[in-house]
């Protein structure tokens, strides 16, 4: 062989290399100038998962430290599992709002379970007892390729793995958009609960000579390079990731909870990780990083499900159900025997070292020596290029669609399960188990008994795909705003945000100006309701052969309330009561109708709005209602497709509503999108309109009653009648 | 003196924080039974199998839970004519015991199933319906994928006859049980079994309060 070709060859298997490891040349460059030498083979592996997009956070790191805003109720939590919110009375909670989108497109029922699993850990790693969990999910159209299969595995994985481990699903959102026909989200979250007294956990490796302890389900080749497999875009050979893909076993999940919990209150334990992306690499790099200590690690002694696996399958297996803890010696014995009598296993693959350097042997071989903040702390940051907003979307002069045709359009809707009632999704998820439920899936707020107080936990799932759409910052603030307004409705303040943003390809510039528009817009609106977001997770690359996702930055708002009892329903309780809306008006658009026919809406914005103070003054609305006596059936806010879209909504089997006679304008406004309102319903029709009027005073909000509930009769106009047993039967449909 | 209240718990249960507390609500004592120990029948006056997917549901649902030291003392409990309910995967548990007559299968449509569901009170000749009426309509949920009440002929026509006929769905049949069966009690009327959950409707905040009927 001459020099050239052997050059040639070199050079080959160096961009191949670069290629597996998923580095590129500036971070090999990186990676050998920190090392200050070449890298060992598993280092290679280990730069490779740290550094991905999906550990590493390195396109969006920079933006997100705009979410550093905290107040009295939200510690700092210094980068632990999830954000913790104090909510008093000696009560916190944590949580947090994960994605699982790109395991879920390739295997949806192993991807959604897994990704419920994952969120779990996040919870139970920090001491908390998960009390209640929620998804967003999106979807593209019903008759795109895969797409029933990919909704009915979504579900069934959410299900099984959720009420198996005996966590309540209690909310959730499902989107349907031809921009998620190849690239579906599932976005999991979960919340935990802290009694009075009850410690939190950290995950901050302490204490030299300590042990390092592998508890839970044996390791085996499913995940391998998962973090870095999610943190590319996808191709025609997506389907060949499937053994990239992780499988779940709730059951074991379940026991992990029970002796994680019970190790944590009998206090074995010094602090304790999950394995979750990059697996044993990214938790025993982030304990040491965190603790300021090195950890040796003996893979061999890792419990392994296939002998044959390799030191760097091994590093980055993705199993599920396994936790890394460090405990004191002396606690070995009782740990272990805790772990036993919920029939799982804890070995010990090493212990804390003084040097902050983790040291990885193979038996009596040193495979590394490395100082994991090299990895961690020092994992490349990028300015990805982007545009300052523009609101490309904006106009002074709205107009309303020509021709539209409500009969047809709510027909059609139904067809395309856009307008459905996600019954059938719903009904296959246990959203009393726990028996805390006071509100669920039928509710656009969900809440739960605190055990200890009795208040009443608030949570929402937020963000309106169709919105951002339309536009980035407006999409961004709804996701904050239009949470905390349903929160509002029912009488709870929201009190912090997790989110979980979804984008495409962050080195596109105008992807990454949606990236940037939207986390700077839910900053503010954050500050501006007094709701830190104290969590979350960026997914980016959601791109198959080119075509990527709406920019979807979902959020989870909770909320709070003295008591669980006489929450208003958002459905109609009874015929002849009169229906009043309450209007400001921010942004006035037709995105929900345009976008049924593939058309991006233009929007109108009134820069006097003054979204924060409206939801404030609904957030007094309940005790001035109850101070003068008045009853009040229902209470809803307005969502997308406006206020006939909202009453729809709001019928039940017996109850339907007539708008025909006091409205003065045409059918089609009707269907008109105007941020912020809601409806309310009331058999004391005049004092509550009076009431109304009243109360939002001084704010430039409209007040008008629309109509009356009926027994059995949906009519929207003298001429637009719809058949009430035909809508039902067909809103109650799903796949 | 209060009642004292044994709770069986196996590898997955998962309702058994919630039984506990609508024991302790009612002034009884509650402790947990764990599965692999056997316990003293004539320590408790009552026994509750709760909820849950005890051994993640492999094989069939209860089928393991069934094989348990713990169940060895609550056939012993049984036999002494002392009250056991099961609940959803309890109920599950009983029948693969054989403490119950039938078995429970796939809900018809193959999916798990949460919504709340109307019943009727068949008879109220056992010690968990002291409080209601034969004939009384019930209000509560249930969250089962296996809820699909079977029996042979001949079996539930003795079930029928000897008024172990317990519970029976209204209006809607959720899963497909036979006779609309929703809950079921053997021919002393001591062991009864249900699929809804009366702990999750103890109060009207969480949507129905007619799970206090039970104790």
């Amino acid at each position: 062989m001459s020099s050239q070709t052997a050059n040639q060859t070199s050079e080959q298997n160096f961009e191949q290399k670069l290629k597996t490891y998923r580095l590129s040349h500036d971070e090999y460059r990186l990676m050998t100038s920190l090392l200050a030498r070449d890298p060992h083979p598993i280092e290679w592996a280990l730069f490779s998962a740290l550094w991905s997009e999906h550990c590493s956070y390195k396109s969006s790191k920079i933006h997100l430290r705009k979410f550093s805003y905290r107040n009295e109720k939200t510690p700092d939590m210094d980068g632990e599992n999830a954000g913790v919110v104090d909510l008093g009375f000696g009560e916190k909670i944590a949580f947090k709002m994960e994605s699982h989108n790109h395991p879920s497109f390739i295997e949806p029922v192993q991807g959604a379970a897994t990704g419920v699993g994952g969120i779990l850990r996040d919870i139970f790693t920090m001491g908390a007892r998960p009390i209640m969990s929620a998804n967003f999910l999106c979807f593209g159209e019903v008759e795109a390729p895969r797409m029933k299969e990919l909704m009915r595995g979504v579900v069934k994985g959410i299900s099984s793995y959720g009420n198996c481990v005996g966590v309540p699903t209690v909310t959730g959102q499902t989107n349907i958009h031809a921009r998620f026909n190849k690239n579906i989200l599932v976005n999991a979250l979960s919340v935990g609960y802290f009694g009075p007294g009850q410690k939190m956990a950290l995950s901050k490796a302490a204490g030299p000579g300590n042990l390092v302890v592998y508890v839970g389900a044996k390791t085996g080749r499913d995940g391998v390079h998962g973090a870095s497999m999610a943190s590319e875009s996808f191709d025609e050979n997506s389907e060949s990731k499937r053994p990239n893909v992780q499988i779940g076993d709730p059951f074991f999940e379940k026991l992990l909870i029970e002796a994680c919990l019970e190790v944590l209150e009998k206090e074995y334990v010094v602090a304790m990780q999950d394995m979750g992306a990059a697996g044993l690499t990214s938790s025993s790099f982030e304990m040491a990083s965190r603790g300021g200590v090195g950890l040796v690690i003996d893979l061999k002694k890792v419990p392994l499900r296939d002998s044959s696996m390799s030191a760097e399958d091994i590093l980055l297996s993705e199993s599920q159900e396994r936790m890394l803890l460090v405990c004191e010696p002396i606690n070995f014995e009782k740990l272990q025997a805790t772990f036993k009598k919920w029939g799982l296993d804890a070995a010990v693959l090493g212990e804390v070292q003084k040097e902050r350097k983790i040291k990885l042997m193979w038996g009596p071989e040193t495979l590394t020596n490395i100082d994991p903040d090299l990895i961690v702390e020092k994992a490349p940051r990028y300015d990805r290029a982007f545009s300052k907003w523009a609101y490309p979307n904006r106009t002074d002069y709205l107009k309303a669609p020509v021709n539209f045709d409500p009969k047809k359009w709510i027909a059609e809707s139904l067809q395309k399960l856009t307008l459905n009632q996600a019954h059938w999704i719903h009904n296959q998820y246990d959203q009393r188990v726990g028996a805390r439920t006071a509100k669920a899936c039928e509710s656009s707020v969900a809440f739960v008994k605190l055990d200890h107080s009795g208040r009443g936990l608030g949570l929402v799932v937020g963000c309106r795909p169709e919105v951002m759409l339309m536009d980035a910052e407006i999409g961004a603030l709804d996701a904050v705003y239009y949470p905390a307004l349903q929160l509002a409705l029912k009488g709870a303040e929201a009190l912090a945000i997790t989110d979980c943003l979804n984008y495409g390809n962050p080195q596109k510039v105008e992807l990454m100006s949606e990236f940037v528009a939207s986390v700077d817009a839910i900053a503010k609106a954050s500050h501006e309701i007094d709701a830190p977001v104290i969590s979350g997770n960026v997914s980016f690359y959601n791109e198959t052969l080119g075509e990527n996702i709406i920019s979807t930055p979902a959020t989870g708002v909770v909320g709070l309330r003295e008591s669980v009892e006489d929450l208003i329903s958002d459905q109609f309780q009874t015929a002849f009561q009169t229906l009043i809306l309450v209007q400001m008006n921010w942004v006035e658009s037709w995105v929900h109708v345009l976008n049924s026919e593939n058309t991006i809406s233009k929007f109108k914005q009134n820069a006097a709005a003054d979204v924060p103070q409206f939801i404030k003054k609904c957030l007094k609305l309940e005790s001035a209602i109850n101070k003068q006596g008045l009853n009040v059936g229902s209470i809803k806010a307005v969502g997308l497709g406006g206020i006939g879209t909202t009453c729809l909504k709001m019928t039940t089997d017996e109850i339907g509503f007539d708008l025909s006679f006091e409205q003065a304008n045409q059918t089609t406004d009707l269907f008109k999108d105007q941020f912020y309102g809601f409806i309310i319903a009331s058999e004391q029709g005049d004092e509550v309109f009076t009431l109304l009027n009243n109360h939002f005073k001084g704010l430039a909000v409209e007040v008008k009653k629309i109509g009356k509930t009926t027994e059995q009769k949906i009519k929207f106009s003298a001429d637009t009648e719809i058949d009430f047993k035909e809508f039902r039967s067909n809103f109650v449909k799903g796949l | 003196m209060g009642l004292k209240v044994g709770i069986a718990r196996f590898l997955g249960t998962n309702c058994d924080e919630d039984v506990r507390k609508w024991v302790l609500s009612k002034s009884a004592t509650a402790d947990y039974l764990w599965y692999e120990d056997q316990f003293d029948p004539n320590a408790y006056d009552m026994v509750i199998i709760p909820g849950g997917f005890s051994y993640g549901d492999y094989l069939r649902c209860g089928a393991l839970a069934a094989l348990t030291p713990v169940m060895k003392s609550v056939r012993e409990f049984a036999k002494k004519e002392k009250p056991i309910l099961g609940i959803c995967n309890g109920f599950q548990i009983l029948c693969e015991s054989g403490l119950l007559p039938g078995a429970l299968l796939r809900n018809k449509d193959q999916r798990f199933k949460d919504q709340w569901v109307t019943l009727k009170v068949e008879q109220n000749k056992n010690h968990f319906s002291k409080k209601m009426t034969t004939g009384q309509i019930l209000k509560l949920p249930i969250a089962h994928g296996e809820g699909n009440y079977y029996a042979e002929g001949d079996t539930l026509k003795m079930m029928a006859d000897q008024n172990q006929i317990w519970l029976t769905y209204r209006q809607e049949n959720p899963n497909g049980a036979l006779m609309n069966i929703a809950g079921i009690t053997n021919e002393k009327h001591n062991i009864c079994g249900l699929m809804p959950h009366p702990e999750r409707a103890q109060t009207t905040w969480m949507g129905s309060s007619d799970g206090a009927f039970f104790l």
